[in-house]
């Protein structure tokens, strides 16, 4: 069996719980594989710690809960200093680098990729799209999922009207993410 | 030049396949066919005097689809409709995006204007604008409904502003259509709020 464990945490009003969404959706609606999600809220509507927990696997998922996960997407500090230190030595780290500064926390072995997931939103027109510029960077990077799911899962979760530069977002983080993970000739 | 999602075919009503694409640097010739095949009647509410070379050889020359996109309607290799997305790159209205449609005569009334409208709406949105508005004269029944069915609802009246081919005044009617509720659907969508913990 195949299953893979992702944690996605960032603060309220990053999208973080939508991003962990997606992908969650993309793998199992759109790959047609088993997943499952756990959301975890602060207390606040805004600017709290928040989190969601997506197992992926090629069959049913007994256990839903992510202790120790294959691939961390992190978009803030505190989700990085909080998670970090949980990711498998083997694992990802997918951070947003203009927030997140990577150091000791992150385990011996496990491989970090940034982006300015952000910034990058910005330029598009709308910072609320950094979420999909960091499902885009995860499908990018990890290939877990695949693009034409990620497409489809993105244009099902959105408003009507935002998928446009929701799928101009998504394919900005992809592009960056198979460049860096591009082998050099 | 290109932009994503163009060229993009759109049948209309009737059945007419229409292509839709980014004005490009060597449409100067076509362009400067349509507008002078436009009746005097639609031209004049126009901002410039489009059957001048050098004004079509400016728009051509100067293509910047960041400030203006302009979108052409082809049909069989012809020119049948001109829109453009005017916006401010900064300023107190940089949310605001205008849009202006021209259509030739044997195309009106089939909704080619609408089409064009759609894309540069559907344009602007991608965009982020907030915004947007576009100008008709009180008798351009036509235009009026057709800006209608995506959104737009009559915003202000300039009473007497224009003058007709006759010499007589019209009112001009600027047209807005809000879309940030698109966006504050979304923002309510990456909150990260637990339903849970409303109320």
């Amino acid at each position: 069996m195949t299953k893979t464990e992702i944690r996605v945490g960032g603060l309220g009003g990053q999208g973080v719980i939508l991003c962990a969404q997606i992908i969650g959706k993309a793998a199992s609606i759109f790959d047609l594989k088993h997943s499952t999600l756990i959301q975890a809220f602060g207390p606040e509507a805004r600017g709290s710690a928040c989190s969601g927990q997506v197992t992926v696997s090629d069959e049913p998922i007994g256990y839903p809960y992510v202790k120790h996960p294959d691939i961390l997407v992190v978009m803030s500090p505190d989700a990085y200093t909080q998670f970090a230190p949980q990711l498998k030595p083997t694992g990802i780290l997918l951070y947003e680098n203009e927030l997140v500064t990577v150091d000791g926390r992150l385990p011996k072995g496990a491989t970090a990729f940034g982006i300015p997931a952000t910034r990058f939103a910005e330029e598009l027109g709308r910072r609320l799209v950094l979420n999909i510029v960091m499902v885009g960077f995860f499908t990018g990077v990890t290939s877990l999922v695949s693009l034409g799911a990620v497409e489809r899962a993105v244009r099902d979760s959105v408003p009507r009207g935002t998928e446009d530069l929701n799928m101009r977002a998504l394919r900005k983080g992809y592009e960056y993410g198979r460049e860096l993970v591009a082998v050099p000739a | 030049m290109t932009l994503e999602g163009f060229p993009e075919s759109v049948t209309l009503r009737d059945g007419t396949s229409v292509l839709f694409r980014p004005m490009q640097p060597d449409d100067g010739p076509a362009l400067l066919e349509f507008f002078r095949s436009l009746p005097e009647q639609d031209r004049l509410f126009l901002r410039e005097d489009v059957t001048r070379e050098e004004v079509v050889d400016r728009f051509v020359r100067h293509l910047d689809y960041d400030a203006v996109l302009p979108l052409i309607a082809e049909y069989e290799g012809r020119v049948v409709g001109d829109g453009t997305l005017h916006r401010d790159r900064h300023g107190w209205a940089a949310h605001v995006g205008e849009i202006r449609v021209v259509v030739a005569p044997e195309f009106q009334r089939r909704g080619l204007g609408t089409a064009i409208a759609r894309l540069l709406v559907r344009h602007a949105t991608s965009l982020g604008l907030d915004k947007l508005v576009a100008e008709v004269v009180d008798n351009q029944v036509g235009a009026k409904r057709a800006f209608g069915k995506l959104g737009f609802y009559p915003e202000a009246v300039l009473k007497g502003h224009v003058k007709d081919i006759h010499g007589t005044r019209r009112d001009l009617v600027i047209l807005a259509n809000d879309v940030s509720q698109i966006w504050e659907t979304m923002e309510a969508m990456v909150s990260d709020f637990s339903p849970a913990q409303e109320g």
